[in-house]
């Protein structure tokens, strides 16, 4: 009985705060609609977003303003979980309803959109040469909330529960000794980005409606482009020049981006993560340059932006394209699956595995080499620089690394397998579930408005699970199942 | 206490760990140091300060824990003289502008004072207090 009443206090409290995040997302949903100012003939869609957005705001307000407590309740790593889980699970629901209503897509296809959104993919079932300025708009913003961290942002910046549990869920870092405090900057550094970011596409040639989506979506690393043929529409260097750096800053980790603008270099430059972007950017480029551009394009210049282009979108997670992918060979393939299974920074708006984990598994490879070279009783030092300090490597950590690469591979595999088993290529469906999976974007065509349900669910669990902590979302859904059970069975004996 | 002070606090056993939580809960940014990391366990959910895992009398690991930021240094080890050392070099070292030091050792407080540490001393405020309940208790 006991048990009950407590688990009963626990999940008003994370209800709470849930209906407060939606609540915050339901102002959010609002701010398409400043585009009327410009374009007032698209009032007629306006609807489409106020409906949902009060419908959310009020369910949020009332969860938020009914359930609290009065207490301070402390929330544990596996309740800030839960909260992510469900917030994250609810607010894309309702984002599905404009897509549905405006652009007459099918429950699938609006979820399929708006997870895409929020997860900062890009992939997109949206015919955007018919979309109009409110919904191309919508995507953009649901990519810019999505890319800064939804729950940790939305309570840590403004109210509610102090402790690290929300950034833990989200897979982030703090960048001070404190969570809110942490949450501010990150806010200050991400809206710095985007307005710089905005300046610059609008410099490189863009118009403005333009430049603020794609600003919006390089910084993210979502991705979402309001032209069918994405940067590649522009064809022009300036634009491309300036999406690169953007796309990196967004997959920079926000902890290194803070140690730069200190002006930290020395940290910086000994940083696991900074050094695999360093290796694997030029180095991938090197080879699609060599191996795949060369046939294709005819002029140099062409094939050196073409190169560089894909290799940075993939790595970072964005999902901008060029050019089409339908006639790169095998290699060429090859190249971006691994990037973008190996995908941006921890603690950044990117996906994948992390740079960070790669450069840890690269490290203890060497250690394992160099130990078998060495005495038996041989000690060895086994650290990394991490922000501005030396970290100890333990096999704990190693053990958790491995653990988690092995659910991602193995994640990736059943995805694949989903997409295969309706059909598809082997070649496409590996290239498609590792863009899905790794939150990027680019697609070789499976994913459009004709895809069967099937692949779009897969790829929206994929989706959901990049974005999110694995680790985290399992034992949340875990333990969501769990308490409920036993909540309906004390129901039920009482 | 004014709003987000940075603290560093030396030690998080059952003192620093208590510190540690109430002052991260009342938004200040907060580092702890201690040589065990087990230490940490003290902590609880709510505390999103960072931790320094190292012996807090090499200058190094006080730097690792920007010490030379705090606004406020707490020192509560188990041990006086360790305290008194961090207190110590904190102050004069880094410059630190409030530094405070446990010390159990009430004969120990007037040397400490003269060194510029303030200090707090439970054996003392557990005597006065055990004095007061025996004192109240005879009188009346």
């Amino acid at each position: 009985m006991r048990e009950a009443r407590y688990l009963r206090e626990r999940y008003r409290t994370i209800l709470s705060y849930t209906g407060l995040i939606l609540a915050l997302c339901a102002g959010l949903m609002l701010t398409p609609l400043l585009v009327l100012f410009a374009w007032p003939a698209e009032r007629s869609q306006a609807w489409s977003f106020v409906v949902p957005a009060v419908l959310m705001g009020a369910s949020g307000l009332v969860m938020w303003r009914w359930l609290r407590t009065k207490d301070h309740v402390v929330l544990s790593v596996q309740e800030g979980g839960v909260i992510v889980l469900l917030s994250w699970i609810l607010v894309c629901l309702f984002s599905a309803w404009p897509f549905m209503d405006v652009t007459g897509l099918n429950f699938t296809q609006a979820v399929f959109e708006a997870v895409s959104g929020w997860t900062t993919t890009g992939l997109s079932v949206v015919d955007v040469t018919q979309a109009g300025h409110l919904i191309l708009l919508w995507r953009s913003i649901m990519q810019l909330a999505g890319g800064a961290g939804l729950a940790i942002i939305m309570l840590s910046a403004i109210t509610g529960p102090t402790g690290p549990a929300l950034s833990v869920a989200e897979g982030r870092e703090q960048l001070v000794p404190h969570v809110r405090q942490s949450a501010k900057l990150v806010m200050m550094i991400y809206s710095s980005y985007i307005g710089v970011g905005m300046v610059a596409l609008r410099l490189a040639g863009m118009a403005w409606f333009d430049a603020v989506n794609h600003a919006f979506a390089a910084l993210s690393t979502g991705g979402f482009s309001t032209r069918v043929q994405s940067i590649g529409h522009w064809n022009s260097v300036a634009v491309e020049a300036v999406t690169i750096p953007l796309m990196l800053l967004g997959s920079l980790n926000f902890v290194t981006a803070w140690l730069l603008l200190r002006g930290q270099f020395r940290a910086v430059r000994r940083n696991g993560e900074v050094r695999v972007m360093v290796v694997l950017v030029p180095v991938c480029a090197a080879l699609l340059f060599l191996l795949t551009a060369r046939g294709l394009y005819p002029t140099l210049g062409e094939r050196v932006r073409v190169a560089v282009f894909q290799a940075v979108t993939a790595l970072t997670t964005t999902g901008f394209s060029t050019v089409g992918y339908g006639d790169w060979n095998s290699f060429g393939w090859m190249v971006l699956i691994v990037l973008m299974l190996i995908g941006g920074g921890t603690c950044s708006t990117a996906g994948g595995i992390k740079q960070y984990r790669i450069y840890l598994l690269w490290k203890s490879l060497v250690w394992e080499l160099r130990r078998s070279l060495l005495p038996r009783t041989a000690v060895m030092e086994n650290a990394v620089w991490e922000a501005d300090r030396k970290v100890f490597v333990n096999d704990t950590r190693l053990r958790q690394i491995g653990t988690f690469v092995f659910l991602y591979l193995a994640t990736f595999a059943v995805g694949t397998a989903v997409l295969a088993a309706h059909g598809y290529g082997l070649k496409e469906s590996l290239f498609e579930y590792a863009s899905a999976l790794g939150t990027v974007g680019l697609s070789v065509g499976i994913t459009s408005a004709s895809a069967p349900a099937g692949v779009l669910w897969a790829q929206i669990v994929g989706m959901l699970l990049g974005r999110l902590e694995f680790f985290v979302i399992f034992v949340s859904a875990a333990k969501l199942w769990q308490d409920a059970g036993r909540m309906i069975r004390r129901a039920h004996a009482g | 206490m004014a709003t987000d002070l940075f603290v560093v606090i030396v030690g998080c056993g059952r003192l620093g760990s208590y510190l540690a939580n109430r002052l991260s809960r009342a938004g200040h940014g907060v580092v702890v140091i201690d040589a065990e990391e087990h230490a940490f366990g003290n902590l609880s959910p709510e505390y999103s300060g960072f931790r320094v895992e190292g012996d807090a009398t090499e200058l190094a690991v006080l730097k690792q824990a920007k010490v030379n930021q705090a606004d406020l240094v707490i020192a509560t080890t188990r041990a006086d003289n360790i305290n008194l050392m961090v207190a110590q070099v904190a102050k004069t070292e880094f410059g630190v502008a409030r530094v405070l030091a446990r010390v159990f050792e009430p004969r120990r407080e007037a040397v400490y004072r003269c060194l510029g540490v303030e200090t707090i001393c439970p054996t003392a405020v557990a005597g006065e207090m055990f004095l007061k309940a025996v004192g109240g208790e005879g009188s009346a």
